[in-house]
């Protein structure tokens, strides 16, 4: 029997399914029973049998809902009942038996035990009351084998899809309760995160206000605040499904305390190769803003989902690439690090214009996805 | 707008669970001259606090007990109208920040923010005006590129203007009001104008699509 809940759920449905079955084949056994009523030699005790097994069935409907009484002794029960009632077939219904009194009756019994005792469960079952029914014909003939065949087969294969779908079930009661726990951790790091920013926020904030060497460590905070908010937003921004490359998270783990990045609030998921070629591209450009502006420049990245376009914009306030370098570069037989910007922009597709200027450097990049 | 003596009669209130926090930033603006007529530590109590004091700008950390700052911030509005909020986040919850500034707020600051730029966005605020950070204007581009592209059912979805769309772009670009004013040619004032629609139209969205969802659900009808 299943030990678990989700797996009792399911055999208690496979059970409700079985009750009905049940109903339907006592139907079919009382009908034909009543229909040939006139041809049996002891017609009254068989329909005294009946009556029991019809009482019988009711109990047993009533007992299996429940997994509590779903135990040995109530199955053993069922068994003996179906196996009494097949042992009294040739004393009711007298010489050259034909059917035996219970009748298809018996498949809920099988099934029943499957259900509960899987594989086991439908095959011990199947096999005593295919004997008990053998043991009760005056000859054994190949005539039976189709009923005694099906028999075992429906109590094998039922008692082994009981097994499977109680196997399932856990899985999925396992599973699902992992994704509560993980959210739940999930939740309790925000907390203990937003905490942990609060304070590197204060340090950072009082530190440049005292000056000196709190400064230095108000400065120091304010990278750790920066690092740690960009990882909170890649943790909560990353349910496992869709295109696999979180651009947005990768793009905020660049960001810095002289490094601004504007994001959508909503995950912008790109194919691998070329949300990482682009994050690098980005990581490239504000490299250069550090060697040829200054290492506390500050830079801006903003990356928007235009749908079937993406636009990411890296700008800084430094003096301009200054006229005719590029193109100097470019004479020398340089690539110069515009033009490897620019080519590997071209090469996932898209297009990279700079402008530059007493107002500093932009780069726009426009990549087309899906 | 240095001299203390402009701000005393801007009324604040300081809402953060953090006890150094609300201290600091309420010490900060007393210095520069404002009026802190309450501070509160949880959502429950800045509600409770508010119709009391009436103070004309809010400055909200969202991250606070129960209610959160963005219920907060949509219960503020819905007493009154005319108040200012605005969120001082630590939190990387970019939807937070998101759902604050459509519940009605106008500002945004992360709480890194130095105390010039803190007592600068209050007096913004105060005086009507929208604070945006660039990250917040990305947010906001997002939101109206999702809105485009959400399934066709909702024709009241608003739309940014080309010019609207530019002056966005400029200011999650790290620009300066003034500095795109300057690179657009036009007025400080229209740039002010032009940011403040953008958040107009998400707010009034947002109320609309809440108006819609109670009466779908029912909630509009008096129980009997």
């Amino acid at each position: 029997m299943g030990s678990d809940p989700a797996g009792t759920a399911v055999v208690s449905t496979l059970f409700r399914a079985i009750a009905v079955l049940r109903v339907v084949v006592l139907v079919n056994t009382v009908v034909l029973y009543a229909y040939r009523y006139d041809r049996y030699p002891h017609a009254a005790t068989g329909a005294w049998a009946l009556a029991g097994l019809t009482v019988w069935t009711l109990v047993a409907l009533w007992a299996y809902d429940d997994a509590r009484r779903r135990r040995w002794p109530l199955l053993v029960t069922d068994l003996a009942v179906a196996v009494g009632a097949i042992l009294l077939s040739p004393y009711v219904k007298g010489d050259g038996l034909n059917a035996t009194l219970p009748g298809f009756w018996v498949m809920g019994v099988v099934l029943a035990w499957a259900a509960a005792w899987r594989l086991t469960g439908g095959l011990v079952s199947a096999v005593l009351i295919s004997a008990a029914d053998l043991s009760v014909r005056d000859e054994i003939t190949l005539s039976r084998w189709p009923n005694i065949f099906l028999l075992v087969l429906g109590g094998v294969v039922v008692g082994f899809l009981s097994d499977l779908l109680q196997r399932t079930a856990a899985e999925r009661d396992r599973a699902e309760r992992a994704a509560a726990a993980a959210a739940e951790r999930q939740r309790l790091g925000r907390v203990v995160h937003d905490g942990v920013l609060q304070v590197l926020a204060l340090v950072q904030k009082r530190g440049s206000e005292l000056g000196g060497e709190a400064a230095e460590l108000g400065r120091l905070a304010g990278e750790q605040e920066v690092a740690l908010r960009a990882y909170v937003q890649r943790e909560t921004s990353t349910p496992a499904e869709g295109t696999p490359y979180d651009l947005g998270g990768a793009l905020a783990a660049l960001g810095t305390s002289t490094v601004t990045v504007a994001l959508p609030a909503t995950p912008v998921r790109v194919d691998p190769v070329a949300g990482v070629e682009i994050a690098a591209v980005v990581a490239e450009c504000l490299s250069n803003v550090r060697h040829h502006v200054g290492r506390d420049a500050p830079a801006w990245v903003l990356l928007e989902d235009l749908g079937g376009e993406l636009v990411v914009s890296v700008r800084d306030q430094g003096p301009g690439i200054p006229e005719g370098r590029l193109a100097e570069a470019a004479a020398q037989g340089r690539l110069g690090v515009a033009s490897s910007i620019r080519g590997r922009i071209e090469d996932l597709g898209g297009t990279a214009t700079l402008e530059t200027g007493s107002f500093g450097t932009e780069w726009e990049f426009r990549v087309p996805v899906r | 707008m240095n001299q203390a003596a402009d701000r005393t009669g801007i009324r604040v209130m300081v809402v953060d669970d953090h006890p150094m926090w609300r201290d600091g930033v309420a010490r900060d603006l007393t210095e520069a001259g404002f009026s802190i007529v309450a501070t509160a530590g949880t959502g429950t109590e800045a509600l409770t606090r508010f119709p009391a004091t009436q103070p004309d700008v809010v400055v909200l950390d969202l991250q606070i007990p129960e209610p959160n700052g963005v219920e907060v911030t949509a219960e503020l509005i819905r007493q009154n109208a005319a108040v200012k909020v605005l969120v001082l986040s630590a939190s990387g919850e970019q939807n937070d920040v998101l759902e604050a500034v459509k519940a009605g707020a106008i500002g945004y600051l992360v709480k890194s923010a130095s105390r010039p730029e803190l007592i600068a966005a209050v007096d913004r605020v105060a005086a009507g005006e929208t604070v945006f950070t660039p990250g917040l204007a990305g947010l906001v581009l997002g939101e109206y590129r999702r809105l485009v592209d959400a399934p066709a059912e909702d024709s009241t979805a608003p739309r940014l203007t080309e010019r609207e769309t530019e002056v966005l772009r400029l200011v999650a670009k790290g620009l300066s009001y003034k500095d795109v004013a300057d690179r657009l040619v036009i007025s400080h004032r229209t740039v002010q104008n032009h940011v403040q629609n953008t958040l107009r139209k998400l707010q009034l969205h947002n109320r609309v699509q809440l108006v819609r969802y109670a009466i779908e659900q029912g909630l509009d009808e008096t129980e009997e």
